[in-house]
C-alpha cells in the first residue's frame, strides 16, 4: 500500500492496486463521524458502441443502457439492496454520468458490513427479463420527470445543438422508447465488458482506518473469481469542430424565457496534466470574463438582462468539452449580444493580465480548500480525475503555476464562433 | 456541543472549536415573528446587504475583495421556521494555517462587521438604484418557482391546505409587497432587524475560543433587546372539515405531480415529536419505506414516492411523480400504506431500518459546519444541551405500538394533482 502525503493540505492518501486490477484509494479525515464510499466504473452513457468482451464484432446498444444497468444492479433474487443498506444505517445511492457509473453509500456505523454490501451487490449481477421489464415503468417516469424540467431541457438541448455525432448528445437515461428495447442479455453484455475490477475504482473517505480497510477490501476481492483483465475497445464517431445546430427554441410552460449559449471545445483528445491545465485555465477565463466581479456581470445585472439564475460552466472529458453561459432573461437577444460581445472582445483584444489571474487564482485555491471539507466532493472528483489520468491533489500546485498564456491558449480552444450555439426556452402560448 | 456566551440580552454567541474543517464558518441569524410584510422587506434587505456596503460601495469592489481573500464566501439568505422569520448572514474563509502567505481571518471579521453595521447608505438612505434592482431580483425569484413543477405543485397544495398561514407563506414575502416597498421601508426594516430582533451568532472552526469571543464582542456591538417570545407548547392547527378535498390543476407538462397533504396534532414541540419522526420514516422517508417499496418497487408507478414531516406546522406531505391517468390507483395505494400502519402492520425490520437511518442522518449532518449550525439552532429550542446521541437514544425507545398510535393521528386533508392538459 502506497502512502502519499500532501503536506500543504494536511491530507494523506493511501493507494493500492489489487491483484484483479482494482484501484483502491483511502483518505482518512480527522473529526468526521461518517465514511463515504464510492465504487465507480469507467463506463457511462457515451460508451454505447464497443466490442463486447469475448466477441470480435462491434455493437451499438440501446440508448440509456448504462443508466438502466445502474438501476438494475440494485435488485437481487432476494430483494432490494436498499433494504440491506438501511438495516446497517447506510444511506445508499448511485448515479450515471456521460463517462462514469458510481455506486455509493454514506454511513456513521457498521462500515465493514456496508462496504461488503457495496462490493458484493455491484459484483454480483442478477438480471432477468421480468425484472428488466418491471424497471421500464420506473425509468419512464424518471425520464418524464426530467422532460418537465426546463433547466435540464436547456442543458441537454444545448449539447444536442453542439454535436453532430458524438454520443454525449444522447440523454443519459435514453428515451421512453429506446429503453423498451433493453433486454437482460444487453445488460449482461455491458456488465461483462465494463465492470471488470481493472476498469473500476473504490474510494473510501472519512472515518476509516486505512490498514484495516485495505485488508478488508483485499480479502473480499481475493475471495472472488474474475476473468483476466481485457482491453476495452470503445468506438467514437469523428466529430467536426463546428456545431451541428446553431440555434433552436423550445416552448415550455415557464414564467420567463431562458437562454443558454454553448461553446464547443476543439481540444479534447487530451488527458493527464494537459487536461488539468486546460480545464483549470478555461474555468479561470470564464470566472474573469463572466464572474460576479466582471464588467459583464455588473452591466447585465444592473440592466436586468440576467438574474440570480445566471450561471456559467466548463465541462470536459476525454473526447468532448464545452463551455456554457446562461440565464433566465426577458431579453434573450440583448443578452446573447452581450455574451458574444464579451467573447469577441477577449478574442480581438486579449486584456486579461497577471493582476486578474492572481486574484482568481486565490479565489480558486480558497474554493478548492473549502471543497476538501466535503467527503462527497473528494470521492467523486478524485475518481473522475483518476479516470482522466489526473490527480485531484495537483489542483493547487497547478493553479499556482498557471500563466496568462495558459489562459489565452485554453480560451482559444472554445472561442471560435463556428463552435457557438444558442438554445432558448420561451413561455408556451397560454391555452385557450 | 457549542459553547454558549450571552453577549447581551437577546444576543447570544455559540462557538465551537474543531480541527475537523479547513475553513472557519460564521453565521449571524436574526429572528422575528413571521409576517408577509416583514418577510418581503427582509428578503430585499438581505440582498441589498450582500450587494455592497459602506466600505465597498459597488458589487464589483466587494466581490474583488472577497476573491482576494482566497475566495471568502459572504452571502445572506431569508428563510422561515415555524412562525419565525430568519435572515442569516454566512461567511466562510480558509483557515489561515492552510494559506502560504498571510491570513484572512481578521479581515473577514472586519468585513462581516462592515456588512452589518455600515450598510451602503448615502445621506442616511439606501441607494434607490440598488434597492430597485434587488426588488426585481426577489420578485423574479418568487416567480421562478412556477418553472419548477414539483415545487410549484407543493406550493399550490400548501396554499389550498393552509391559506394565509405561516405553513404556506414564502420567506421572501409576496410580489405585491416587494413591489410596493420604498427605500424608507428598507431602512426601517434594517433598523428594526438590527436593534429589535433576537440574534444568534455562530462560529465553527479551528479558532481560539477566548480570543474569538473577545473579537466578536468588540466587533459586533449589538445592543440588548428582549429575546423573541416563544409560543408555548402549541397544538397544530385543527382541520376544518372531515372531507378530503380533491383539486386538479393543469399546465403544459408531461408528468402528473401528485401531492397529498395530511395533518397531525403532533408538532415540533409536542412530546410525541420523535415518535412521529419514526412514523414518517416507516411511511415514506426512505428507500426502505412503505411508499418506496410499494408505489415504486412493487407497482413500478413512480420514480419518486416519498413523505416528509413538516413538524413545525403539524403537517405531513406525500409526493409522487406519476402518469396522471393512474391518479386513483396511486392515491389508493398511498392510503393503503397509512391504513396498514394504523392497523399495526409494522415490522421489526422497518423499525430497525428507520432508526438506523435517522441516526445516520443526524450524525452525518454534523460532518459539515453548516449542518452543525443549522441542526443545533433548531434543536436548542427543545434542549440547550442537545446532542445527536441524545436524540438517537430517544428514537431507540420508540416502539411499533407508538408508531401505530401515531399513524392514527395522521389524517388526509387534500389530494392535489398538477398534470398536463391532454391528460384526464
Amino acid at each position: 500500500m502506497e502512502k502519499i502525503q500532501f503536506d500543504h493540505l494536511q491530507e494523506t492518501l493511501y493507494k493500492a492496486t489489487l491483484a484483479n486490477g482494482l484501484n483502491v484509494y483511502i483518505l482518512p479525515k480527522r473529526g468526521y463521524s461518517k465514511t463515504f464510499v464510492t465504487f465507480t466504473t469507467n463506463y457511462g452513457s457515451i460508451d454505447r458502441t464497443f466490442i463486447p468482451r469475448g466477441s470480435e464484432e462491434e455493437m451499438t446498444v440501446p440508448d440509456g443502457i448504462a443508466h438502466f444497468l445502474e438501476h438494475k444492479l440494485f435488485e437481487k433474487e432476494d430483494g432490494d439492496v436498499f433494504q440491506k443498506f438501511s438495516v446497517h444505517g447506510a444511506s445508499a445511492n448511485a448515479f450515471t454520468s456521460f463517462t462514469r457509473t458510481a455506486y455509493l453509500f454514506s454511513a456513521t456505523d457498521k462500515l465493514y458490513e456496508n462496504t461488503e454490501i457495496l462490493l458484493d451487490f455491484v459484483q454480483e449481477p442478477y438480471f432477468t427479463e421480468k425484472t428488466v421489464d418491471k424497471e421500464k415503468g420506473i425509468i419512464a417516469q424518471e425520464i418524464t420527470m426530467y422532460d418537465d424540467q426546463p433547466d435540464w431541457r436547456l442543458y441537454f438541448g444545448t449539447i444536442e445543438n453542439l454535436y453532430h455525432e458524438h454520443p454525449v448528445k444522447i440523454d443519459i437515461a435514453g428515451t421512453v422508447e429506446s429503453i423498451q428495447d433493453i433486454t437482460a442479455e444487453h445488460l449482461y453484455e455491458c456488465y461483462e465488458t465494463f465492470y471488470h475490477p481493472s476498469n473500476m475504482a473504490l474510494f473510501v473517505v472519512g472515518a476509516v482506518d486505512p490498514d484495516e480497510m485495505m485488508n478488508f477490501v483485499k480479502k473480499n476481492q481475493d475471495a472472488k473469481k474474475f476473468k483476466e483483465p481485457a482491453e476495452i475497445v470503445r468506438k467514437f464517431p469523428d466529430e467536426k469542430d463546428t456545431v451541428a445546430i446553431a440555434e433552436r427554441t423550445l416552448a415550455m410552460d415557464v414564467s420567463k424565457p431562458k437562454l443558454n449559449i454553448g461553446m464547443k471545445c476543439t481540444k479534447t483528445d487530451i488527458e493527464g496534466e494537459e487536461m488539468l491545465i486546460q480545464e483549470l485555465s478555461s474555468g479561470l477565463v470564464l470566472d474573469i470574463l463572466f464572474g460576479r466581479s466582471s464588467d459583464f456581470y455588473t452591466k447585465t445585472y444592473n440592466e436586468g438582462l440576467i438574474d440570480e439564475s445566471f450561471s456559467y460552466d466548463f465541462t470536459m472529458e476525454k473526447g468532448f468539452g464545452f463551455a456554457m453561459i446562461g440565464s433566465d432573461t426577458e431579453q434573450p437577444e440583448a443578452l446573447e449580444a452581450e455574451i458574444r460581445k464579451t467573447i469577441r472582445g477577449a478574442v480581438e483584444n486579449w486584456s486579461i493580465t497577471d493582476v486578474e489571474l492572481d486574484r482568481m487564482r486565490k479565489k480558486k485555491i480558497g474554493q478548492f480548500m473549502r471543497s476538501l471539507n466535503s467527503p462527497e466532493f473528494i470521492a467523486n472528483q478524485f475518481t473522475r480525475y483518476a479516470f482522466n489520468k489526473m490527480n485531484l491533489f495537483d489542483v493547487v500546485p497547478t493553479l499556482e503555476k498557471l500563466t496568462v498564456q495558459n489562459l489565452q491558449d485554453a480560451f482559444a480552444t472554445f472561442a471560435d464562433e463556428s463552435g457557438y450555439t444558442v438554445y432558448s426556452i420561451v413561455p408556451a402560448e397560454p391555452a385557450q | 456541543m457549542f459553547k454558549k456566551i450571552v453577549l447581551q440580552e437577546g444576543v447570544t454567541l455559540y462557538i465551537r472549536k474543531t480541527e475537523q474543517f479547513k475553513t472557519v464558518n460564521f453565521s449571524v441569524k436574526w429572528k422575528t415573528a413571521l409576517d408577509e410584510t416583514k418577510a418581503a422587506h427582509r428578503a430585499v434587505l438581505a440582498n441589498v446587504l450582500q450587494d455592497s456596503n459602506g466600505r465597498y460601495r459597488t458589487q464589483t469592489a466587494l466581490r474583488n475583495t472577497l476573491d482576494e481573500m482566497y475566495g471568502t464566501v459572504l452571502y445572506t439568505d431569508a428563510s422561515k421556521r415555524g412562525e419565525t422569520h430568519l435572515v442569516s448572514l454566512y461567511a466562510e474563509c480558509v483557515n489561515d494555517e492552510y494559506l502560504s502567505e498571510g491570513g484572512v481571518l481578521d479581515d473577514v471579521l472586519g468585513l462581516i462587521q462592515t456588512t452589518i453595521f455600515e450598510p451602503n447608505l448615502v445621506d442616511g438612505q439606501f441607494d434607490e438604484t440598488i434597492v430597485n434592482r434587488e426588488k426585481r431580483s426577489v420578485i423574479e425569484r418568487l416567480r421562478s418557482l412556477y418553472d419548477d413543477k414539483t415545487r410549484y405543485a407543493q406550493k399550490r397544495m400548501l396554499e389550498l391546505l393552509r391559506p394565509d398561514s405561516a405553513a404556506s407563506a414564502s420567506s421572501y414575502g409576496t410580489e405585491k409587497v416587494v413591489n410596493a416597498m420604498t427605500t424608507g421601508d428598507l431602512l426601517k426594516a434594517y433598523e428594526s432587524m438590527l436593534h429589535e430582533d433576537e440574534i444568534a451568532i455562530y462560529v465553527v472552526g479551528d479558532v481560539d475560543e477566548q480570543e474569538m469571543t473577545e473579537k466578536i464582542r468588540t466587533h459586533f456591538t449589538f445592543q440588548s433587546r428582549p429575546a423573541m417570545e416563544r409560543k408555548p407548547l402549541q397544538q397544530a392547527e385543527a382541520r376544518q372539515t372531515e372531507d378530503i378535498r380533491r383539486v386538479r390543476e393543469k399546465q403544459e407538462m408531461k408528468q402528473g405531480k401528485l401531492h397529498l397533504g395530511f395533518s397531525t396534532p403532533v408538532s415540533f414541540r409536542h412530546p410525541d415529536y420523535p415518535k412521529m419522526q419514526i412514523t414518517n420514516g416507516v411511511f415514506g422517508g426512505f428507500a426502505h419505506s412503505k411508499l418506496f417499496m410499494n408505489v415504486r418497487e412493487k407497482e413500478s408507478m413512480a420514480y419518486y414516492a416519498s413523505s416528509s414531516y413538516a413538524s413545525h406546522y403539524g403537517l405531513l406531505y406525500v409526493m409522487a411523480g406519476i402518469d396522471a391517468e393512474l391518479e386513483e390507483k396511486a392515491v389508493d395505494l398511498i392510503k393503503e400504506q397509512l391504513q396498514a400502519m394504523q392497523q399495526g402492520d409494522i415490522t421489526d425490520l422497518e423499525m430497525e431500518q428507520t432508526k438506523a437511518l435517522l441516526g445516520n442522518g443526524i450524525k452525518s449532518a454534523f460532518d459539515s459546519a453548516r449542518g452543525q449550525i443549522e441542526v443545533f439552532d433548531q434543536f436548542k429550542e427543545l434542549d440547550e444541551q442537545f446532542t445527536a446521541e441524545k436524540m438517537i437514544a430517544v428514537w431507540e425507545s420508540v416502539t411499533k405500538e407508538d408508531v401505530q398510535k401515531m399513524a392514527t393521528e395522521i389524517s388526509l386533508e387534500i389530494v392535489y394533482l398538477l398534470s398536463g392538459k391532454e391528460a384526464v
